[in-house]
Formats: C-alpha cells, sequence, structure tokens
C-alpha cells in the first residue's frame, strides 16, 4: 500500500511541475505585451513601463522568473489581480466553497440517479429497461449543459415559477459567511426558510451540473455490472441459494464498483468544466463565473491562478480516488 | 428412489424458432452415496446439464424436461424461494476455476459464513467455529490465518479446498463438481479428487463428477455417462465400460488415453471439434468425426437404445471386439481410404 | 485397423463438408459493417449524421433566408404554428429579425466543419507525435508523454479557454484551441497501440527485411492501430462541436453574426423568460447532432472490438 501511494506521488509531482510551467508560460504566449495590455487604451510612458516591468519581473530571463513564480506558488502567492489589486489566491479562497458546494451536490445528484440506473439497466439487460435507461444515459451524455440549464430555468423557473432564476440565497435573508458552504450557514444562522431557500437556489444548478457525470456513471455502471455478472463467483453465489437481490447488491455491486469509483474520480474535471457554464448561467458566485469574468476583462494573474488551482484540485481528487481505490479494492492494498 | 432424477432434460438457447441445443433430451440419476461421472469433450453440454439442475441457467436459456427431481421434489415445479432453499444446501456446486470461483472482495471466512447464514442460520460465533471446522475438514494448513486472507492471497490449490469448504458447508447430500482439478497443477489434483472422495464416503453424499478426464472418472466414479455435442451417447457401470466400450465415441476417447496406448505409436486422438451451434451435421453428431460413420450415419440421427444391458446412441453400437455391429466393413467410411 | 494410428483423411473431408454451409467468412470491411448495422442506435446515427451533413452541404441552396439578413419588421416572431407568428418564417426569428431556420442549417455548416477539421488536425498531428513516441522510446517518449500527462490534468474546457485567452477569442483560436486540448487522447491510443504491435512477428520480419523507420511506423504499424482511432474520432467529432458550441456561448468562441449554434444560444439568453424558440432550436441542433455521433462511436467501438464479438 505504500509502495503503491509512493508510486502514484512519483506521478503526480512531474505533472505538477508541467502544470505550473504551462501556466507560467501562458502569460508570455501572448501575441502581444502584458504592460501594454494592462494599460489599455490609454498606453503607458516608457519610464512606468520600465518600472512595472521590474515590478512584476518581466526584466529577467525566463528561467529566472519561472523559478520565482514557482516560489511564490509553493509559499501561496498566484500574484494579485489587475482588476480588483487583490491576491488571486484570496479571491480565490472566498469563491471556491460556492464552487464546492455545487460540485458535491452535483456529483451526488449524479451517484443516486446514475448507479441505480446503471444497475437496472444491467440486470434487464437486452430489455426495453435497458434500451430505455441507456438512451436517456446516452442522450444526457451529449447534453450541451448551457443548453440544459436554459430549458431547466424556461420550465421549471419561468413556467412553473417553482424554483429562483439565479444566485445562491434570496435576498430577504442576509447570512454572515462562516463556513462559505451556504447550506451550513444557513442552518447555523438559525434563521427562518434560510436553508430552505438556499436549497432551492441549488436545485436546477445541481441538476444541470449533475446530468453528464449521472450519465456517465450509468453507463460505466452498467457495462462494469455486466462483467461482473458474467464472473464465475456470481455463479458460486448463486448456487449457494442466495437471493437474487443479495448477489446483484452484494457479491456484483461490491465488484462493478471498482472501475465506478474511477469514473466518479475522472468526472471532477468534468464537473469543473461544467461549473464554468452552470455558474456563468445561474448566476453562482463561483470560481467559473470569476474566471470567466477575468478571461473578458483579461486579467491575466487571476486567469492563470484560477487554472492552477483547478489543476491542483483536479490532480488532488484523483489521487484520492487513487487511494480509494486501494481501500475497495483489497488486491492493490495488498500489492506491495 | 434416486435421489436426484433427470429425465429428458433439454437446455436451448437463442431464439424460439432456431434454438441451439445445448443438452438435448439427456437422462440420468444419481442415488446417495453413489459416485455418477459424466465424460465428455469441451461444448459437449456437461456443464449446461449441470447449471441447470443448479437453476443457473439464464433468461436466453430455456430449461425443460419431463421431470428433475431432487428427493421426490421437482425442482422445476417448485417456487423460486423454495428451490432457494435446496441449491446451497442440500445440492451444492464446485466450479471449474477455483481462482475466479472466490470473490476477490470477500475474505475467506466471510465467504464461507455466508452459505452458513443464509441457510442455518445460527449466531456469528457459531459460524465461525463451523468455518474453522470445516477449513480443517478439508485439509487447509493454519487454518486460523487463512479465515481473514483474501482470494487473491491463496494457490490454486488453496482455493479449491475453499471452494469445497463452501459448498459442503450445509452438508449437502448432493455434490456437484464441474471439472474441480481442470484448473489446478496435476500434482494437486489427486489430492483434490481423493478429498472430494472421503468428504463423499464420510458423508454419503451423491456425487456427480463432471469431467473430459476419462482415466480420472474411471478410478472415481460407478457409473459413467458419455455426453456429446448436448446428447447422452452411453451410460453404464465404470467398469464395464472401459471393459468394452460399445459407443464409437467412447472407444476413441479411451484409445485417446496414455495410460491405454500400447507399442511406441503416436498417441491416438480425435480428429476435428465438437460441432457448435452453426455446424451441426444433420445426420449423427458425431458421423464427421466418427471412424465407422457410412452415409445411414451421414443422413439420420440415432436414437438411444439398449444394447447389451447398456444405453447407445449408435446405429451400429460395438462388439466386445470393438467392431462395429450390424454394418458390413466395406460400407465404412473409414476403411475406404 | 490402420487407420487409427496415421490420421486418415476420411474424417477430415466429412468435417470440411459439414462445415460447407458456414460458407467463407467474410471480408472485414463487411464483417464490421454487419455489426454495426445490427446495432440499432448506430444505424439511426449514421442517418441522422447523412441527414446533417447534406444540409450542412447544401445549406446556402436550403436555406430560405440569408442567415445574417435582419428583417426590422419581424423581431422575435415565434414559429408559425404559434399565435402571432409571420408565416415567412418557419421557425420564427430572432431579436434582430434573422430567420432562425436560416441560422439553423447554416449553423450545421459550421458545426460539421469544426467537428470534421478539429479531429482531423488534431488526429494527424497526436498519430504522428504518439507513433514517434511508441516507436523510439526512450527521453523522445517521456518527453511526449509527461506533456500529454499535464494537459490531462486540467478539464478540458478549462484548458481551451486558456489558450483561448492567450490566442484572443475566435472561431479560428476555438478550433485550434479544442485540437490541442483532444490532443492527448491520439497520443496515447496511438502509443499504446504502437507498443503493443511493436513486438508482433510481422513487425520484427519487416525489420529484418530492411524496412526503414519510416516505412515501419506508417505503412507495417499504424494501419493496425486504426480501429479504436477510428472511434475515437467519431467521439472527438461530438466533443469538437460541444465544447465549440461551449466556447461560443462564452463568448471565446465564434463571433456575432456568424450562425454558430453556441453563439446563437449566447445571444438568446436573455430572452429565456419570453421567447422559448430562441433558445429551443439551436440547443437542440447541438444535442442532435452530438448524439448522433456519439452513437455513431459507440456502434463502431462495438462493431471494431473484437472482445465485444459473439
Amino acid at each position: 500500500m505504500l509502495g503503491f501511494l509512493l508510486r502514484r506521488l512519483g506521478d503526480v509531482i512531474p505533472t505538477f511541475f508541467g502544470v505550473t510551467i504551462l501556466v507560467f508560460l501562458m502569460i508570455h504566449l501572448i501575441p502581444s505585451d502584458p504592460i501594454q495590455m494592462m494599460a489599455g487604451e490609454r498606453g503607458v510612458d516608457p519610464a512606468r513601463y520600465a518600472e512595472l516591468q521590474k515590478e512584476f519581473g518581466f526584466d529577467k530571463p525566463l528561467v529566472v522568473q519561472y523559478f520565482n513564480y514557482l516560489g511564490g506558488v509553493l509559499q501561496g502567492d498566484l500574484g494579485k489581480s489587475f482588476v480588483t489589486k487583490r491576491p488571486v489566491i484570496e479571491e480565490f479562497t472566498t469563491l471556491f466553497p460556492a464552487t464546492i458546494e455545487l460540485s458535491v451536490m452535483g456529483i451526488l445528484f449524479a451517484i443516486i440517479i446514475g448507479l441505480p440506473l446503471g444497475v437496472i439497466a444491467a440486470i434487464n439487460r437486452g430489455k426495453w429497461l435497458d434500451h430505455l435507461t441507456m438512451s436517456l444515459s446516452l442522450t444526457g451524455y451529449s447534453m450541451p449543459i448551457f443548453w440544459w440549464a436554459l430549458l431547466l430555468i424556461m420550465f421549471f423557473s419561468t413556467t412553473l415559477g417553482w424554483t429562483p432564476v439565479s444566485g445562491r440565497l434570496s435576498v430577504f435573508y442576509y447570512i454572515e459567511p462562516t463556513t462559505g458552504f451556504m447550506l451550513i450557514d444557513t442552518l447555523l444562522s438559525g434563521e427562518k426558510g434560510a436553508f430552505t431557500s438556499a436549497l432551492s437556489h441549488l436545485i436546477l444548478p445541481t441538476i444541470a451540473l449533475g446530468t453528464i457525470p449521472m450519465a456517465v456513471i450509468a453507463r460505466m455502471t452498467r457495462s462494469s455490472m455486466l462483467e461482473v455478472l458474467g464472473e464465475e463467483y456470481i455463479r458460486v453465489a448463486r448456487a449457494k441459494g442466495l437471493t437474487p437481490m443479495r448477489v446483484i447488491m452484494v457479491h456484483a455491486l461490491r465488484n462493478a464498483l471498482i472501475p465506478v469509483i474511477t469514473v466518479i474520480g475522472l468526472q471532477v474535471g468534468v464537473l469543473f468544466a461544467g461549473a464554468i457554464l452552470t455558474e456563468t448561467i445561474f448566476s453562482w458566485p463561483g470560481i467559473g463565473k470569476w474566471i470567466v469574468e477575468a478571461l473578458n476583462r483579461r486579467d491575466y494573474p487571476t486567469i492563470q491562478g484560477g487554472i492552477l488551482m483547478i489543476a491542483f484540485v483536479v490532480m488532488g481528487v484523483n489521487l484520492f480516488v487513487d487511494l480509494m481505490y486501494g481501500v475497495i479494492n483489497p488486491r492493490i492494498r495488498h500489492k506491495r | 428412489m434416486a435421489l436426484l432424477e433427470v429425465k429428458n432434460l433439454t437446455v436451448e438457447f437463442g431464439s424460439e424458432d432456431k434454438p441451439f441445443r445445448a443438452v438435448d433430451s439427456v437422462s440420468y440419476s444419481v442415488d446417495r452415496g453413489e459416485v455418477l461421472g459424466i465424460v465428455g469433450e469441451s461444448g459437449s453440454g456437461k456443464s449446461v446439464s449441470s447449471l441447470a439442475i443448479m437453476g443457473l441457467i439464464d433468461f436466453p436459456g430455456r430449461v425443460t424436461a419431463d421431470s428433475l427431481t431432487f428427493d421426490g421434489q421437482d425442482l422445476l415445479k417448485m417456487p423460486a424461494k423454495k428451490r432457494r432453499a435446496i441449491t446451497g444446501k442440500d445440492i451444492a456446486m464446485i466450479f471449474q476455476d477455483p481462482m475466479s470461483a472466490l470473490n476477490p472482495c470477500f475474505t475467506v471466512e466471510a465467504q464461507i459464513m455466508e452459505a452458513l447464514k443464509v441457510h442455518e442460520g445460527g449466531n456469528k460465533k457459531q459460524r465461525r467455529e463451523r468455518t474453522l471446522d470445516l477449513l480443517n475438514q478439508v485439509g487447509i494448513p493454519d487454518p486460523k490465518s487463512r479465515m481473514t486472507a483474501y482470494p487473491h492471497q491463496l494457490s490454486g490449490g488453496m482455493s479449491q479446498r475453499i471452494v469445497i469448504a463452501m459448498a459442503i458447508a450445509c452438508q449437502p447430500r448432493l455434490l456437484i463438481a464441474d471439472e474441480p482439478t481442470t484448473a489446478l497443477d496435476v500434482t494437486i489434483q489427486a489430492q483434490i479428487i481423493d478429498l472430494l472422495l472421503k468428504l463423499q464416503d464420510d458423508s454419503d453424499m451423491g456425487l456427480l463428477l463432471i469431467t473430459h478426464d476419462l482415466a480420472l472418472v474411471s478410478e472415481a466414479a460407478n457409473r459413467i455417462q458419455v455426453m456429446y455435442a448436448g446428447q447422452l451417447f452411453e451410460s453404464g457401470p465404470a467398469d464395464s465400460i472401459f471393459a468394452a466400450p460399445r459407443h464409437p465415441y467412447t472407444q476413441a476417447l479411451l484409445e485417446a488415453l496414455p495410460e491405454r496406448s500400447t507399442g511406441n505409436d503416436r498417441l491416438s486422438t480425435i480428429p476435428g471439434v465438437v460441432p457448435g451451434q452453426y455446424d451441426r451435421p444433420k445426420g449423427c453428431l458425431l458421423a464427421p468425426r466418427c471412424r465407422y460413420a457410412n452415409d445411414h450415419c451421414i443422413q439420420d440421427r440415432p436414437e438411444v437404445t439398449d444394447f447389451n444391458g447398456r444405453d447407445v446412441r449408435c446405429f451400429y453400437p460395438l462388439n466386445d471386439q470393438g467392431q462395429p455391429t450390424g454394418q458390413t466393413t466395406g460400407q465404412t467410411a473409414g476403411e475406404t481410404v | 485397423m490402420t487407420s487409427q494410428n496415421t490420421p486418415s483423411t476420411a474424417p477430415q473431408n466429412a468435417v470440411d463438408d459439414a462445415m460447407d454451409t458456414v460458407g467463407k467468412p467474410p471480408s472485414p470491411f463487411i464483417e464490421t459493417w454487419n455489426y454495426f448495422r445490427k446495432n440499432r442506435g448506430a444505424y439511426v446515427g449514421l442517418i441522422v449524421i447523412a441527414i446533417i451533413l447534406f444540409v450542412a452541404a447544401f445549406a446556402t441552396f436550403i436555406a430560405p433566408y440569408d442567415p445574417i439578413l435582419q428583417d426590422r419588421t419581424a423581431f422575435l416572431k415565434p414559429p408559425i404554428w404559434m399565435e402571432g407568428a409571420d408565416p415567412r418564417y418557419i421557425l420564427g426569428t430572432d431579436a434582430v429579425g434573422r430567420d432562425i431556420l436560416s441560422r439553423l442549417i447554416h449553423g450545421a455548416q459550421l458545426s460539421v466543419s469544426i467537428g470534421v477539421f478539429v479531429v482531423i488536425i488534431s488526429m494527424v498531428t497526436g498519430i504522428i507525435l504518439g507513433i514517434t513516441a511508441g516507436y523510439f522510446r526512450g527521453w523522445i517518449e517521456v518527453g511526449i508523454m509527461r506533456l500529454m500527462d499535464t494537459m490531462l490534468a486540467l478539464p478540458s474546457l478549462i484548458m481551451a479557454m486558456a489558450i483561448v485567452a492567450i490566442l484572443g477569442p475566435g472561431l479560428e483560436n476555438a478550433m485550434l484551441a479544442i485540437a490541442i486540448v483532444q490532443l492527448p487522447h491520439y497520443v496515447r491510443l496511438s502509443r499504446a497501440s504502437v507498443v503493443t504491435e511493436l513486438n508482433k512477428e510481422y513487425v520484427i520480419a519487416s525489420q529484418i527485411a530492411g524496412a526503414g523507420h519510416m516505412r515501419q511506423m506508417f505503412i507495417n504499424i499504424l494501419p493496425n492501430c486504426m480501429a479504436p482511432l477510428i472511434v475515437q474520432g467519431t467521439l472527438g467529432i461530438s466533443s469538437a462541436i460541444l465544447d465549440a458550441a461551449a466556447l461560443g456561448f462564452l463568448g471565446l468562441g465564434a463571433q456575432p453574426p456568424l450562425p454558430e449554434w453556441g453563439t446563437m444560444l449566447a445571444e438568446a439568453r436573455e430572452f429565456v423568460g419570453s421567447a422559448w424558440w430562441v433558445i429551443t432550436f439551436p440547443g437542440l441542433c447541438i444535442l442532435v447532432t452530438v448524439l448522433a455521433f456519439n452513437l455513431m462511436g459507440d456502434g463502431l467501438r462495438d462493431a471494431l472490438d473484437p472482445k465485444m464479438k459473439r
């Protein structure tokens, strides 16, 4: 297990440096000069230009600049936003809980709906229920979620008036952020109705964000289940006289989950990409919306920092999933 | 009354109008304390017929039989719940590959105790003690430490002992062993067979031993049933089959045994393979591979007939000298070469 | 029994006779097509793709109007089966009076060309990189594969956004960005295939016969790795179309007034409460197109994957 952990870390470290190099080079690959860009239409006088160049360290050789940048990153310094002048890391940590809250809800939705769908499809292989669930999940998989979100708003918010259109909380409430997670904060505040309001704001973004992972999980669960159901130990379990329910839920699902867990881990990347679109549409104040705004304003330190942080989170979650994999799969746990 | 009575068991796969018969009207019976050997090449339907007895044939497959009775009760007519209460308790099965027969996610102890829990109940402590007993019984060294092992930590022979322990956990009256030694090292094979026979003898179980290994059944079985392409070809007491095979296929199988090869010639083989779904001959299923086959065999399919007290499916059963009866030598395809 | 020890030919003939009904094995292409055709979903996907390709190819002839022509007398007209519709515009008009149907038809042209070009660029580059990595091994392989791993650490849409941020928004840059983002998949697939093929007898035999590196890589090995690449390419078209639409929606892809489906949705966003048709139709087009390519990709995978056969 320890060897396994070290080996995985060994894979992650080069990727870590690779990501920092890519993100660092980003600003130098821009066709125009970043300082000119910041100055905008008005331009900048040569004296101030030299001053700024020194301030950002652009006068030094590229390699030196990179190591300065890397040093900063390792100490948690991602530079300052061109627009707000606040440290990028600070903005990130303020906004990140909103994205986590949405992503966690999204993946929970995906698992709660996707897993049973996959199991149902697998045990009804070739029958109409299988075709139905698989058609649905392929549709979900092909869904442009920015359109899906708009459809959901059109139907549930505008037509039926059941759910709010945007934001995290109704304007009637003001909750002092303590954890940053609205569901928890509203509960802590004790204010009546605030929690329900936070929850109702979450429903549509959750569905929009969770749809693609849900489809992926359903498809993976189905194929993994089908493979496991053909295994000899399933026959053995049935030959013991166990109920079909126990055979499927205990003997098959436990084994089928192993590849599904990996797929769930891989959905973290999908979730972040989806969060960018979902947050933009629902005006959800998370990092997705933040990055899109930074892109529109050409706020390069924010873009760089945001992308770097997302890459780190994705890598971290994938590492965590690999470790989980070891826990659930005894064959890996015992490998040295 | 026999413990297990199978009358005209048929298992079909594929579409209703063009079915593939994996098992074709097979009948046999096993008594308590008796060892019945079912012999055949791969694809002969011997495993499928045993799966049908266990009720493990799934949706696209169809199982029909005039009767399939265990201890007087028809397994095909009883409700699923009642049948589950019998499978795993009174009828147990051992599968071919022990390495894939154990669930990789659970410990040895959990998998044996599960069978006990379902059929015998009792508390966890009793079940654990019984599991330890069973591991001792199947000859596992240091059983205590093996209890919490995972399947991937066990060798093939060890796994098969665990599988056997799991099967005999509820003291079954009939044990079906489907190629129990095929996947094992030659040195382990004899140990496992000895273990099975000892367990069978101790508890007076009926044992259905399915194998492609004639030498193995010759030592172990009381009676033998030779199957080919889903059909019964010959059946009778073990020693008489070995003394005088009545079916050309049995004869060819016996000649292919290394123990039986005489002189320094090459070992005899049977050319070709068992016909599958798409290449079933029109006449006798063995005709393309039979050295005595003539036009009659290629055109028509023989039925099972009684020949000198043995069931044989052949137009020209062999006599004591191993020559086909009722056929003039000039007609045989083999001789025309 | 003399025939016993020397295998007699008679039973062999009998086997041949018995096998005669089965016939000769079909050619690989026909075999794949037969498997593919049995998959109803894939078949539907193929038909839909054929229709989309037709519409895209003849967009200028099929579309009733110029996609950027504005009719100042008909803003936000609903489809013709609704009340208050303008009979000239079957699917209604958008906020500046452009015919939605015509825009969708021209959008098909854009989306199909985005998908095809992205996959061609990405696949060709990816195959060259992947085969080079798998064939030469050593530091070339380490370098290429590490770069690909790094790229895979970033979610594809975010990576594409970053590239567009560098190059500047626009359709061409968005396509290039998506092509770069898809690169790792082709590189990994072709490298993995090359590594397995490389140890096979036919490659070694050809090497002994004096085949050069180029011949080995592209004439001997590449054709044997094509099956998974074809499947990935088909699925790549659908994700390219989807990503391009997403970038268009975020204002980073095709710029107005280009009738790209994602861009159309971005323009229509503000009418979410008032004009359902400006939102529904472009998205539906994206969904149907992406779904069709995914169906076909799935079908191809099943047909080409020998594990799934029988």
